[in-house]
C-alpha cells in the first residue's frame, strides 16, 4: 500500500484551506482487496477534512466502481487498480484507474425505479448506486490504453440555516 | 466474513443466519453458499441476522436476493445477473414481502443501499429476536 501525502513531500504548514494534498494508493485488483481499498478511501478522504456522510458516499461509490472492474473488466485476469484522492476546492475528486480492456460505464442507463420489478433491466446496480452516491461520474482513456473513472463529490459541511445560528441572547 | 447459524422451534422452526463482518463482493458468494447449505439441510425459515454487518455494498444486495429466491424454492439466479435476480425477487414479493426469509439488525449503510435501490419493502425487517422469530 503506498500513501503519497503532498507533492513534495515535505510537512505543509499552510493554512488548511490552501493545503493540496493528493492521497494514492496502487493495488492489486483482487476482491480480497476491497476492505483495503475501503479503509484507504476512508482515511484519504478524512485526510483532506471531508465530511463524514461523504466519507461514507465515496466508500460505497468507490467500492463499487472497482467491484466492477475486478469483475467484469479484469475478469479474474491480474492487474492492478490506482486510486487517486485529492481535494479541488469545495469538491473531492477521486480518479480510478485500471488497464483492463477499455469500458465506459458512464454510458449505461439507469435502471427504472418507478417501474415494476418485472419490467426494470438487467444489471449496472453498482454504476447505479456510484451515481447516486456522488454529484459527477467521468469516464475517459489513458493515453496507456488503460480506463480512468472520477468521482466528484461536495465536500463542505452545510452552514446552519439563520434559525439554526444560535444567537448570544437565547440563554 | 464469520457466519454463525442457530436453530430455534418456535410455532415454526427458524433458522438464524449471523453475518460478522462488512457484506461485500468479496464474500456474498459464501453468504449465499451457506444458505444453500441450511436450505439443503431442511431449514425453511430464515432469519438473517446483520447486526455484525456494518456495511453492505450492492454485492450484498444480490447475496440477499439470491437467499430469498432459494427459500422460495427457487434455484438461485446467477449473482451477476443483478437486476434479473431482483426482478425474480419482486415476483415472489408481489402478493407481499418475502415470508421465508426475514431481516434483523440492520444497520443504518444497510438500510440505506436496501433503501436507495428500492428493495427495503420487499423484506420483513425487525429489530428484536423474540419477534422476528414468532413472525414466521
Amino acid at each position: 500500500m503506498r500513501y503519497n501525502i503532498a507533492q513534495d513531500g515535505k510537512a505543509d504548514t499552510r493554512p488548511r484551506a490552501a493545503i493540496s494534498m493528493t492521497l494514492m494508493l496502487r493495488i492489486a485488483a483482487e476482491v480480497n482487496n476491497l476492505l483495503a481499498i475501503r479503509r484507504f478511501v476512508q482515511d484519504a478522504a478524512a485526510a483532506l477534512a471531508v465530511p463524514a456522510p461523504a466519507i461514507d458516499d465515496l466508500v460505497l461509490a468507490v467500492d463499487e466502481s472497482i467491484t466492477n472492474v475486478i469483475e467484469h473488466g479484469y475478469r479474474g485476469q491480474p492487474g492492478d487498480v490506482e486510486i487517486e484522492v485529492r481535494r479541488a476546492g469545495e469538491t473531492v475528486v477521486v480518479h480510478l484507474r485500471d488497464r483492463a480492456p477499455p469500458f465506459d460505464p458512464t454510458g449505461l442507463p439507469d435502471p427504472d425505479l418507478t417501474l415494476s420489478l418485472e419490467e426494470r433491466p438487467v444489471g449496472r446496480m453498482g454504476v447505479f448506486l456510484t451515481r447516486q452516491l456522488v454529484d459527477a461520474v467521468t469516464y475517459r482513456l489513458t493515453g496507456e490504453g488503460g480506463n480512468e473513472l472520477t468521482l466528484t463529490k461536495r465536500a463542505v459541511t452545510p452552514q446552519p440555516t439563520s434559525q439554526e445560528i444560535p444567537h448570544e441572547h437565547d440563554h | 466474513m464469520n457466519m454463525t447459524t442457530e436453530q430455534i422451534q418456535a410455532r415454526a422452526p427458524v433458522t438464524i443466519l449471523r453475518l460478522q463482518g462488512d457484506l461485500d463482493g468479496s464474500n456474498y458468494r459464501a453468504v449465499i453458499d451457506r444458505a444453500r447449505e441450511l436450505y439443503q439441510a431442511g431449514a425453511r425459515h430464515l432469519l438473517v441476522d446483520l447486526a455484525g454487518t456494518p456495511y453492505m455494498s450492492s454485492a450484498g444486495l444480490v447475496a440477499l436476493h439470491s437467499i430469498a429466491l432459494l427459500f422460495r424454492g427457487s434455484e438461485a439466479p446467477d449473482p451477476e445477473d443483478g437486476w434479473r435476480a431482483i426482478r425474480a425477487v419482486g415476483e415472489a414479493a408481489e402478493s407481499g414481502r418475502q415470508e421465508h426469509v426475514k431481516l434483523l439488525n440492520l444497520q443504518p449503510k444497510v438500510v440505506r443501499v436496501l433503501d436507495q435501490t428500492g428493495l427495503l419493502p420487499f423484506f420483513e425487517t425487525h429489530t428484536d429476536q423474540d419477534t422476528a422469530v414468532a413472525s414466521f
